[in-house]
């Protein structure tokens, strides 16, 4: 134990390679990470640099998106004259295809940490007290990395429910690399979040027949109300058989080698059983499905145990066991830091490497740097996406004091005045009345996640809604219907105290380099 | 009569003419004369107080008969009279009497899709010949490519699909028909009466059209463009953009000359309908205007999508085969400063000539009204798109400021503001986002590379050029290249570039982040889309460039 270092990071994702790589390259630190052995299903023993996003996450999923959209260009082909095609797909092929380009991006990863300066190292990283991690080899062989500081950056994972059979199930991981589904089959997808109506958008659009089981009343809790309505009525028209109010009790084994969903709805005309006059649950009813997999996309957890944390007297949030860090990703332990999913802020990649900068700005840069949550764009890779930035018209209710214009654009898309596809493009800007402010831009639509990522500039700029109609539009685009909204649909109530929305300083509090 | 000062200046609207009291009020506010007072700092402050004066203003004319065109068209039939139902004259027309309640006609000649000095048709170039039946082109030309690159993610697409033309002509020109439809009731809802025949200006405040004879208080000049065809030998064998928009079938090879955005974006669609295109252009890059950088990368690009480029020729002779087929002689010069020529022949089922458009103000009667040209031929007009003459204006493709359908609208509603609204405005014509529906597709907004050197010395440029994340799988070489300009003294982001999939939809964001002066600092304070296209915008951290004033000196 002759050397130390100034940051050892236990996982090369997203947040721990854009920390680990700006403290080495550009701050001149000595820094180490350790990472699993690449592998596409991840484990306590599998990992690999570049992580969920780049491995079992964001880059898979998108490139599968890519492969089942084909399916929908087929249908459109037709409205544009072209000859009925109805081909299938080599499933086996593609993930090949796919599986070839993760493993380089994989390389990719590693190569951009040799590059920085920094020690890449494979194992499984352990805090053993606040000054040293252990890594354990695949090898049995075991090492200790005496550093100054320790950046927690192992992300999340899957989880399943507790119901009988849910080991029967698969999640995100294994349905990315998903191959022995028959053509045609069956696949039922539990959960109501982005990954669930993310993977029944691109089974469908491979040909399987798709459930998509909600215990709620839509999908996509948390994001704007008619964004939830849009989507839930998008899968349905695309062939997605939604069940709401569903709630799986149990998986099982079928006589044809596939798997029964058991699952409860409330029962059609059935009413709320009272007793001592309180009420009790809904009726319910009991229904099943059959199908030839089963996947849970309801929920992810922080990878934060057995690594040593709870020893190191590192603090994880009761409930989620997320580690607690403060607004610099600082944990109670003075030399500990953490970032990305295992903090379970916003898990999103883009948001783990701004956390990963800031970080670095803090160690190493003399320069604390607090990252900015406030109006970070996203997308949902459904089909078409979704794209949205800013406030949700229930927060801005809730958050804003003042009267809110909200704009709504609905719209048949030109492409789909030829194909006959019978989808609309929704866009929806509010507008908080009294500082003229933009405070959200949400769209459901072809392009949405292109197209909010420049209107995401324009809130990081405080936009007013003077400022968007004085941009003139790009035409013909779906885009220019944003600068292009001159009536408000309706005027709402803010119930909220702010008296103005949040105004980002020039450049947000972010380290320009 | 009471009237303000700036109205008793007023020359066309507060001497002469009788009228009513309610009628004077609108004349003291809506005077083309307004326009004439200079804002000050201080009048640009006082403008809310202004703002709330119209308002009063208005609603005292409403309140006294009831309605206030009455008053107006006991001297004039209208308010504003339209002469051109696209873009820019449907727009000003319908919000002229939908919003500030003119009495608004508006004359236009009947419908065809291939324009004449007779035929048009409400909606004009941009909806029956331009942007709406260019962008379906592009779309149904996708395809092909669209097929290919499912083989990549396993689809087994099998013998490529064929293409019915007449059917896809066919929903198209249902398409156009309704949008059509749509714009003449756009224009009966907002009130506005609809005349058909073609508008001749008989003098500053009347407009014959047909039989008919109409006055008006104000004359908008709203008649467009049409492509112009320079002259050589055998050009009139030449198609123009309206008839390539109305090919019977898909030819099995054209000669496109031009090399500007309508050149380009035909080119892409022939070739991805599986036409062999020629694209014969004067410089060594199409897309004159446009950043250096993104002239060469999309000309890369035109190639790897098998485009035959011709860069530094002209068209010589054009004869006709008696096949039918069409010789194309041209001529190539060896280089861009040579003036060494070499001539070629192609045989070619059509050529088409993207050579540029001219406004049409021919037998319009601008002449005779008094209505002065600039040196290039279109209407002449100041920043409030008045004319030399005070009760004419002009807005859109005539005026040749930038002919872009945005462009008209935003002409329009600032022209309708300065004549009814009590608010002179002018339309800003800085910083305004466009794309080029090529294949692949240009987005831009803001200055070239070239310019922003020019015009602040220091510059730092960003640049990224890389493979979309689909074409990893799908085998298409297609590459993106996307490309910021800052202005190194302000960290003001001046321009914005981008050749790739999306670059439209992705620009318009960009627009209005450019538009309100986004600083590189903003931008890298915004989070990414992730995986996007876009997000690269944001995620841009160290300049491929700095380009230096002081540099440029001790260099030269």
């Amino acid at each position: 134990m002759s050397e130390e270092y100034d940051l050892v990071t236990i996982g090369a994702g997203s947040g721990g390679v854009r920390a680990s790589r700006l403290s080495a390259g550009q701050y001149g630190a000595k820094v180490a990470v350790i990472e699993l052995p690449f592998g596409l299903v991840s484990s306590d023993e599998v990992g690999g640099a570049g992580g969920t996003c780049v491995i079992r996450g964001c880059v898979p999923k998108k490139l599968m998106v890519y492969a089942s959209e084909f399916s929908e260009a087929f249908d459109d082909a037709e409205g544009f004259g072209w000859s009925k095609v109805k081909p299938s797909v080599d499933i086996k092929k593609f993930l090949a295809r796919k599986a070839k380009e993760i493993e380089r991006l994989n390389g990719v990863y590693g190569q951009i940490l040799d590059k920085a300066g920094v020690e890449c190292i494979e194992g499984r990283g352990i805090v053993l007290d606040p000054h040293t991690v252990e890594v354990r080899a695949s090898d049995g062989s075991v090492r200790q990395l005496k550093t100054k500081n320790i950046l927690i950056a192992t992300g999340g994972r899957a989880v399943k429910p507790p119901i009988d059979g849910a080991e029967l199930a698969i999640t995100s991981d294994e349905a990315l690399v998903l191959d022995d589904v028959p053509e045609g089959g069956t696949i039922a997808i539990v959960g109501a979040g982005y990954i669930a109506v993310e993977f029944a958008g691109i089974f469908s659009g491979l040909g399987y027949k798709v459930h998509l089981v909600i215990r709620g009343e839509q999908p996509l809790r948390g994001f704007d109300e008619e964004l939830r309505q849009l989507v839930g009525t998008n899968l349905g028209k695309r062939g997605v058989d939604v069940h709401l109010k569903t709630s799986p009790t149990k998986l099982e084994k079928n006589a044809d080698g596939g798997i029964d969903l058991h699952y409860e709805v409330p029962k059609k005309g059935g009413g709320k059983k009272e007793k001592n006059g309180e009420k009790e649950e809904e009726e319910k009813e009991k229904g099943m499905i059959s199908c030839h997999k089963v996947l849970f996309a309801t929920g992810r957890k922080p990878n934060t145990r057995g690594i040593g944390l709870e020893d190191a007297g590192v603090q994880l949030d009761e409930k989620s066991k997320a580690v607690k860090v403060d607004e610099y990703s600082h944990t109670n332990v003075p030399s500990i830091w953490s970032i990305g999913d295992c903090t379970d802020r916003l898990n999103l990649t883009p948001v783990a490497l701004m956390e990963g900068r800031a970080l670095a700005a803090t160690l190493f840069g003399g320069k604390p740097t607090a990252p900015d949550y406030e109006n970070v764009p996203s997308a949902v890779f459904c089909q078409p996406p979704l794209g949205t930035v800013g406030l949700t018209e229930a927060e801005a209710v809730e958050k804003l004091a003042g009267d809110i214009d909200v704009y709504v654009s609905k719209f048949k898309p030109m492409k789909n005045t030829l194909s006959g596809r019978d989808e609309r493009t929704f866009m929806k800007m509010l507008v908080h009345v009294p500082t003229d402010r933009v405070i959200g831009c949400h769209m459901v639509g072809p392009e949405a996640a292109e197209i909010v990522q420049g209107l995401g500039i324009a809130l990081k700029c405080n936009a007013t809604k003077a400022q968007f109609d004085s941009c003139v539009g790009v035409h013909p685009s779906a885009a220019e219907e944003w600068v292009t909204m001159t009536s408000a649909t309706r005027r709402i109530k803010g119930e909220g105290k702010q008296l103005e929305p949040t105004t980002h300083k020039c450049g947000g509090n972010k380290a320009h380099d | 009569m009471k009237l303000g000062g700036i109205a008793r200046q007023g020359v066309a609207c507060a001497t002469g003419w009788p009228r009513t009291a309610a009628a004077a009020r609108r004349a003291a506010t809506a005077s083309p004369v307004l326009r004439h007072v200079k804002h000050s700092a201080q009048q640009q402050q006082q403008r809310a107080p202004a703002l709330r004066r119209a308002l009063t203003v208005r609603a005292e004319a409403a309140v006294s008969n009831g309605n206030g065109n009455g008053a107006a068209s006991q001297e004039f039939d209208f308010d504003l009279f339209c002469i051109g139902a696209g873009s820019g004259g449907v727009r000003a027309s319908r919000v002229a009497a939908g919003t500030y309640g003119a009495k608004v006609g508006i004359c236009e000649m009947p419908y065809n899709p291939i324009a004449s000095d007779t035929e048009g048709g409400a909606g004009g170039t941009c909806v029956l010949r331009g942007c709406v039946p260019k962008k379906l082109f592009v779309y149904a030309s996708e395809y092909r490519e669209t097929f290919a690159d499912a083989q990549g993610f396993g689809w087994q697409v099998g013998a490529e699909p064929s293409l019915d033309w007449a059917a896809f002509m066919k929903k198209k020109n249902a398409e156009l028909e309704r949008l059509n439809g749509v714009y003449m009731k756009l224009l009966n809802n907002s009130g506005v009466e609809y005349v058909e025949g073609r508008g001749q200006l008989v003098d500053a405040h009347t407009v014959k059209v047909g039989d008919r004879t109409v006055t008006a208080r104000n004359i908008l000049v709203a008649t467009g463009a049409r492509a112009f065809v320079p002259s050589f030998e055998g050009s009139e064998l030449c198609m123009i953009s309206d008839n390539a928009l109305e090919v019977t079938e898909v030819p099995k090879s054209i000669v496109i000359i031009g090399g500007g955005y309508i050149a380009v974006e035909f080119a892409g669609i022939f070739a991805g309908l599986g036409t062999e295109v020629h694209l014969i252009y004067r410089q060594d890059a199409p897309l004159r205007g446009f950043d250096e950088e993104v002239r060469k990368f999309a000309t890369e690009q035109y190639a790897l999508n098998g485009l035959h480029l011709h860069p530094l020729s002209t068209p010589q002779k054009l004869e006709k085969g008696p096949d039918g087929r069409l010789k194309f002689t041209g001529a190539k010069r060896s280089g861009s400063e040579s003036s060494e020529e070499e001539t070629f022949v192609l045989d070619v089922d059509h050529v088409l000539a993207a050579t540029g458009r001219r406004p049409n103000v021919h037998n319009l009667g601008l002449e005779e009204a008094g209505v002065k040209m600039t040196k290039k031929g279109a209407i002449e007009v100041d920043d409030y798109s008045q004319t030399s003459v005070k009760s004419i204006w002009a807005i859109g493709d005539v005026t040749d400021r930038m002919a872009l359908t945005p462009v008209a609208l935003m002409e329009a509603m600032a022209l309708t503001r300065t004549i009814f609204g009590d608010e002179p405005s002018k339309p800003d014509h800085q910083n305004i986002p466009t794309a080029v529906f090529s294949h692949p597709q240009i987005g831009t907004v803001g200055m070239s590379e070239e310019q922003a050197v020019e015009a602040y010395g220091n510059v730092d440029v960003y640049s990224s050029s890389f493979r979309p994340m689909r074409n990893t799988i799908s085998g298409n070489e297609g590459r993106t290249l996307m490309k910021l300009v800052v202005a190194t003294d302000t960290d003001k982001v001046v321009g914005c570039h981008m050749v790739g999939p999306d670059s439209a939809e992705i620009m318009q964001g960009m627009g209005v982040a450019v538009k309100m002066g986004v600083t590189k600092r903003q931008l890298d304070s915004t989070v990414g889309i992730h995986p996007s296209a876009a997000e690269e915008f944001v995620t841009m951290r160290t300049p491929t460039r700095e380009l230096r004033k002081e540099a440029a000196k001790v260099a030269a």
